[in-house]
């Protein structure tokens, strides 16, 4: 009983920062792309950059830097206000 | 033995969200960071924002590559390098100043308002309509509704009434068919005359709108 706890501790606990594990780094550089479309900030340029490294970093099999990079990616774009 | 594996399993869920994949404090990473600095300070993400944005992220995937222990040496210098080239190449054109960049200017000559106001006047139908047009005929193009004042009045009062004058053109060119996510809009009062404030015609010509084409 006790083990059943503590795996579905660790497993809600793990939920949050695993969110959007199940969509795929071109999936998520993708949606970047379009968000950012027409936007020439510099947050906007930043956020395609990353996007497009997080890609090559999964191409090259390193998930690891390849998520670090899309959630970068990501909050870079969300500062760019997405499309303008 | 499948609860050690299920633990296993999720204390890696756990911890990968997590991992260190950077080195941001490498002083291999020193130079670039300077010359990223530099170039911020200059105003590179204002009027060189692809080559800052380029440099910068060079910059972080040097610092992804240096937590990889020299597993490829060449690499990470020639990340580095670029990192420094971008970031230098932005400060240089930003130290030339926003407006000397190379940003293309479609005049708009024959745009009016009513005095101390952003409402179009039916004379400048005309000038807007050729806008429409070319904004059609040059469909890949966005573009900033740039407006600008004479210097008559206050700093503050002429950034105001040109944001609302940008904003009323950009409004014409929407309601005419063009998509808005091609157009933003932006004041610049008095900040950029292109004649003497000291005649009539120098005003004139400073009170002025014009299109900048953005890619």
């Amino acid at each position: 009983m006790r083990i059943i706890f503590m795996l579905t501790a660790l497993v809600a606990f793990a939920m949050p920062a695993q969110a959007k594990a199940f969509d795929s780094i071109e999936d998520r550089g993708d949606k970047i792309t379009a968000d950012l479309q027409g936007n020439d900030s510099y947050h906007a340029h930043l956020a395609r950059e990353l996007a497009s490294i997080a890609s090559i970093e999964k191409g090259q099999h390193d998930l690891g830097a390849a998520k670090v990079l899309i959630k970068m990616a990501e909050q870079e774009a969300a500062k760019a206000g997405g499309t303008k | 033995m499948i609860k050690r594996i299920l633990i296993a399993a999720a204390a890696t869920l756990t911890l990968s969200a997590c991992a260190p994949h950077m080195n941001m404090n490498s002083s291999e990473l020193d130079d670039a960071r300077k010359a990223i600095a530099d170039a911020k300070a200059a105003g590179a993400e204002t009027c060189a924002p692809k080559l800052q944005a380029e440099a910068v992220a060079y910059y972080y995937w040097a610092a992804h590559e240096i937590t990889e222990d020299d597993v490829h040496p060449d690499e990470n210098a020639h990340l580095i390098d670029t990192a420094i080239s971008k970031a230098n190449e932005a400060r240089t054109l930003a130290k030339k100043g926003c407006n000397k960049v190379n940003v293309e200017i479609i005049k708009m000559e024959g745009v009016y308002f009513d005095n101390n106001s952003a409402t179009l006047r039916p004379a400048s139908v005309a000038t807007l309509d050729k806008a429409v047009a070319t904004l059609n005929r040059r469909a890949s193009i966005n573009v900033e509704v740039a407006a600008h004042t004479d210097s008559s009045g206050s700093d503050t009062y002429n950034l105001a009434l040109s944001e609302r004058r940008a904003a009323s053109v950009k409004d014409y060119l929407v309601a005419h068919g063009i998509d808005a996510s091609r157009l933003s809009s932006r004041g610049y009062g008095e900040t950029q005359p292109v004649a003497s404030n000291t005649s009539t015609e120098g005003r004139a010509k400073n009170r002025r709108v014009e299109l900048r084409v953005m890619n």
